[in-house]
């Protein structure tokens, strides 16, 4: 467990990296705040939404260049436990959150795998854009996880999404997918901040290698999708060893190009340098986003092509 | 009260049948006839069986690929056979139900609320016929109910 005083020795190897890195240590005293989603795949009217909120005391405002994103007031209010919640019209989510599935960018019709899927706020939110007519493989390799998954398919009256429960790297040949996004498992330092310190991956599970298991997801995900087709590469840490590195192991190994995506959110180039190590230059078209200047979870994200 | 298990999901499901054009029509024919819901609302989707569930699912250009697919579950599940009966779900009677035109029971909140803990309550209502009906409290449609014999039953989940 890092406690929160142990925070500066723990992110300064990220110095150079995080920008105002004073003002993002300030920042990780400050709780999230609470974000939702309306599902208007099931909400008939969002002032449905808003005024049975408003009721119960919330307020909701939209948030710019994110449709059907809200920021709610108070940010402790357990919105779990509303029947906006119940009846599947709204997904609490934060916004950065939101940013792999926009650079994705699902269309009707599309295969789409969603290789690490659970609980399912990404799976549902390409449900969503591609009004329930993308085919979506949502997969997992942990059946408690895909039972929760299962469970928000079911509150948000998703029709478009079939689960799956293999172990990712392992995700067998056969549908030729158009687009497959990898929310990959990490060490989830974006998400650290006061009320989060013991969540660290790394912190929690010691021993696990997990840019060895990015490496491999990544990897399996590029041979699936279809040439011409798009992997989106997404984690909420800031370790370039999970991001960039991973991503310039898939580049050397297959030929793949980056893609430049446009963010609403503040977010600086992906690294090309890292520990003396000198990395693809077009991971510089990669997107890093930090707490402190999204008021949101760090985020990582990379939007790539298949070229054969 | 012991807290509410959430039904696990069977490790060992098996890819779910596509069903006849006939059994297709049966179950989109239910829904036109009871509800008054067009059948081309679903007209984009497939429909699934597993031994007494019909789910509704997004259709591929092609499935053969995805049947190749171990999966877990496939779809919403969208109406169950209940005997000789089609029973429509309450998860997609809260998608698909702001197309119905009737056998709809609109309650108050008071209403709803006593329907939720009690799940049986007498009610009496005209224009609506014996069987499944849905149950909407203001513009939210919560799901599926039974009106019978001047009685109101809940199959909210």
């Amino acid at each position: 467990m890092l406690s929160l005083n142990e925070a500066r020795t723990y992110f300064e190897r990220y110095q150079d990296l995080i920008p105002d890195f004073e003002g993002f240590l300030a920042h990780l005293k400050e709780p999230l705040p609470l974000y939702f989603r309306i599902n208007e795949l099931k909400c008939p009217r969002p002032q449905i939404v808003l005024d049975g909120l408003a009721r119960q005391g919330v307020k909701a405002e939209p948030v710019p260049g994110f449709p059907g994103f809200y920021r709610a007031e108070p940010r402790d209010f357990p919105l779990g436990s509303t029947e906006e919640y119940y009846l599947g019209y709204i997904y609490p989510m934060t916004i950065s959150s939101a940013l792999p599935v926009f650079a994705l960018e699902p269309e009707p019709g599309e295969y789409i795998l969603d290789m690490c899927a659970a609980p399912g706020s990404k799976t549902t939110q390409i449900a969503q854009a591609s009004q329930d007519r993308a085919i979506i493989v949502a997969n997992d390799r942990r059946l408690d996880r895909l039972t929760a998954l299962v469970a928000n398919l079911k509150r948000l009256g998703v029709a478009c999404v079939m689960t799956t429960l293999y172990r990712g790297e392992q995700f067998p040949f056969g549908v030729p997918f158009d687009k497959v996004l990898v929310d990959a498992p990490c060490s989830g330092e974006g998400r650290y901040r006061q009320g989060y310190e013991g969540e660290l991956l790394y912190q929690k599970e010691g021993h696990t290698n997990l840019p060895a298991i990015q490496k491999g997801l990544l990897v399996r995900a590029f041979d699936l999708v279809k040439v011409g087709g798009v992997v989106v590469y997404s984690t909420c840490t800031f370790n370039p060893e999970e991001n960039e590195l991973v991503v310039d192991y898939l580049l050397r190994k297959r030929q793949a190009e980056v893609i430049p995506c446009d963010y609403l959110l503040p977010h600086h180039p992906g690294v090309t340098e890292w520990e003396g190590k000198i990395l693809h230059p077009s991971l510089n078209y990669a997107a890093r986003f930090y707490p402190h200047e999204t008021n949101s979870v760090g985020f990582f994200v990379i939007k790539l092509r298949r070229l054969a | 009260m012991a807290k509410k298990r959430r039904k696990k999901i069977h490790k060992d499901a098996k890819w779910p049948r596509v069903v006849s054009f006939e059994e297709r029509d049966e179950v989109l024919s239910f829904w036109e006839e009871r509800f008054g819901i067009p059948k081309n609302v679903f007209g984009g989707y497939l429909i699934l069986s597993t031994s007494k569930n019909y789910w509704l699912f997004a259709a591929p250009e092609e499935i053969k690929p995805f049947q190749m697919l171990k999966v877990q579950t496939v779809g919403l599940l969208f109406t169950r056979r209940v005997s000789h009966w089609l029973k429509p779900t309450s998860t997609a009677l809260q998608r698909f139900g702001h197309h119905a035109t009737k056998n709809i029971v609109v309650l108050s909140p008071a209403e709803l609320d006593r329907l939720r803990r009690e799940r049986k309550m007498p009610f009496i209502v005209e224009h609506i016929e014996e069987g499944y009906v849905i149950l909407k409290c203001g513009e939210k449609i919560w799901g599926c109910g039974l009106y019978a014999k001047g009685s109101l039953i809940s199959f909210l989940p």
